[in-house]
């Protein structure tokens, strides 16, 4: 479905659960990212949690994909990084005066492992929602319309957005604008490529506040909903069980941090 | 079904009203269309139908319109998008960019309207049908040709089932195909009874064709008021700066050289002129 979103259209039941059912798995992932404070415990979230959920959604293999491309640049520098400079007892090798420890390098790759758990967690939300049902969910607990709107909007409209930068690029281009040029030159072309750009989406905010008005956007009352979201006890059940180990475990970081 | 009296508008920070003590009737059902020079008032008289003069662009009312019966200046626009249904030149801008389907795109408006769910869907799928639709109903609607845009923003009003459609230049940006696809569904439209249709259109041929009756607006005031035929083939549309259809220019040229001898209205349709060429 429509090129732009990270959204994958699978049968799934992870597809099919509430919205907030899946942003209580990702902030928990998240909250677990941050909270856990060992390594062992880090990949133990990503290998019974997110990797099964992911499994279940039939996301699996891009959040592998997109999580191993992203991490691995991480697990290189942080290994090398903090091998080498934060200290250990033990020495597993050295380059000149320079000492590479186990306690290092694995302090390294609990960050890369922080990291690849906030990152799969969050792909896990937005590879198995649409964003305008989690926006629905969201506006049905409180959230204002019109902050909806900006975020699905945003969504859609910014592709079309590069589309038009292009297009004046190409126009710029064509008035005999030198864009193959030194980084200081290619500093003061931002002038004629942003200014044009700015101004015409200035002018199209007009329109499109009209064409939102024109579609009853503004009327005061109860607004309804084409789109039917399911909710049951279970879910509410899990959504309860993921926020109160999720403080649990915010509570025992901080106790431990404090100590 | 619209009634102006003594209607004038006069958008903010500006002395000249752009509207000028319009009085006007238009009677529900009745497509009428709109002609004018550039700075005529054509558009402005369309934000003024549908409320955005002055709820939106504020600025200054006298005199009274009614759409209805609702008060155009006493109404809110939350109100009049019940009531009136503007579509204008860009498709693009039109799309809301809140849904991400076609479909939904179309039941947007009637979300926002509050209307039951089953009522929605049975809305949205009867102007996917009419308005030929259907198979891009699960499309992005920012996926589409620039007419397809078009139908679908007319498709997102008409959903609504507003009493009057009005319409500003719909087709300034759309290739000829794209054209007649519009002016067909406006003409079913107009055609069913159900709807008042003011359109503002350039494209004389094709108000010719289809519009009961023209107005034409010069400086904010509606300077001729009448059946199609006898505006549009008058002498003054050319004074106006509005200009006439293909069909009144071939006929004068034609007059002139003696090659026709009738003296009445020129044609202003294909129709028209090929009664007077026979």
């Amino acid at each position: 479905m429509r090129g732009n979103l990270l959204y994958l259209d699978k049968e799934s039941g992870l597809h099919k659960l509430h919205p907030l059912t899946k942003l209580a798995f990702t902030l928990f992932l998240l909250v677990c990212a941050a909270a856990l404070a060992d390594l062992i415990w880090l990949l133990a979230a990503f290998v019974f949690l997110l990797v099964p959920l992911a499994w279940w959604g039939r996301v699996i293999s891009p959040v592998l994909r997109s999580g191993l491309a992203v991490i691995t640049p991480f697990v290189i520098s942080l290994s090398l990084i903090q091998g080498f400079f934060t200290g250990g007892e033990t020495e597993l090798f050295s380059v000149g005066s320079f000492v590479f420890t186990l306690e290092g390098w694995l302090a390294g790759l609990t960050v890369a492992a922080r990291i690849l758990v906030a990152l799969s967690g969050a792909l896990l939300l937005t590879l198995s929602t649409r964003p305008d049902a989690l926006m629905h969910a969201l506006t049905q607990r409180g959230l204002p319309n019109g902050l909806a709107y900006i975020v699905l909007s945003s969504i859609q409209i910014f592709p079309r957005f590069q589309d038009r930068a292009q297009l004046i690029l190409q126009a710029q281009q064509a008035r005999g604008l030198e864009t193959q040029t030194h980084f200081v030159r290619r500093l003061g072309l931002l002038v004629p490529l942003t200014g044009p750009l700015i101004l015409s989406s200035i002018v199209d905010v007009e329109e499109r506040a009209m064409a939102l008005e024109a579609r009853a956007f503004s009327r005061a009352g109860r607004k309804t909903s084409l789109l039917v979201l399911r909710d049951s006890l279970g879910q509410r059940l899990v959504r309860l069980a993921l926020l109160t180990v999720g403080l649990g475990l915010v509570a025992m970081r901080v106790w431990y941090l404090l100590q | 079904m619209i009634s102006l009296r003594n209607f004038s508008y006069r958008y903010p920070s500006q002395e000249r009203f752009a509207l000028q003590e319009l009085n006007l009737e238009i009677k529900a059902g009745q497509f009428c269309g709109v002609v004018g020079a550039n700075g005529a008032g054509k558009s402005t008289l369309c934000y003024a139908l549908s409320g955005f003069a002055p709820h939106f662009f504020r600025g200054e009312v006298q005199g009274q319109g009614l759409i209805g019966k609702l008060d155009i200046a006493k109404s809110s626009l939350g109100e009049l998008a019940g009531e009136v249904g503007l579509v204008f030149q860009n498709a693009f801008n039109q799309i809301s960019g809140a849904r991400f389907t076609v479909r939904g795109e179309i039941a947007f408006g009637l979300e926002n309207l509050g209307i039951a769910r089953r009522q929605i869907q049975a809305r949205v799928d009867d102007v996917l049908d009419a308005l030929n639709l259907t198979d891009l109903a699960s499309r992005s609607p920012y996926e589409l040709s620039g007419g397809q845009q078009q139908r679908v923003a007319i498709a997102s009003i008409l959903a609504m089932r507003p009493k009057v459609l009005v319409l500003d230049e719909p087709v300034s940006q759309l290739d000829p195909h794209g054209t007649e696809e519009i002016f067909k569904i406006i003409e079913m439209i107009s055609q069913s009874g159900e709807t008042t249709v003011v359109l503002v259109e350039h494209k004389l041929e094709w108000l010719a064709a289809y519009a009961d009756r023209v107005l034409v607006l010069d400086q904010g005031r509606v300077v001729m008021d009448g059946p199609a035929r006898s505006v549009l083939a008058s002498a003054d549309m050319m004074k106006l700066g509005i200009g006439r259809t293909q069909y009144s220019q071939v006929a004068e040229i034609a007059r002139k050289q003696g090659l026709v001898s009738d003296a009445g209205l020129l044609p202003v349709t294909l129709k028209q002129a090929r009664a007077l060429f026979r």
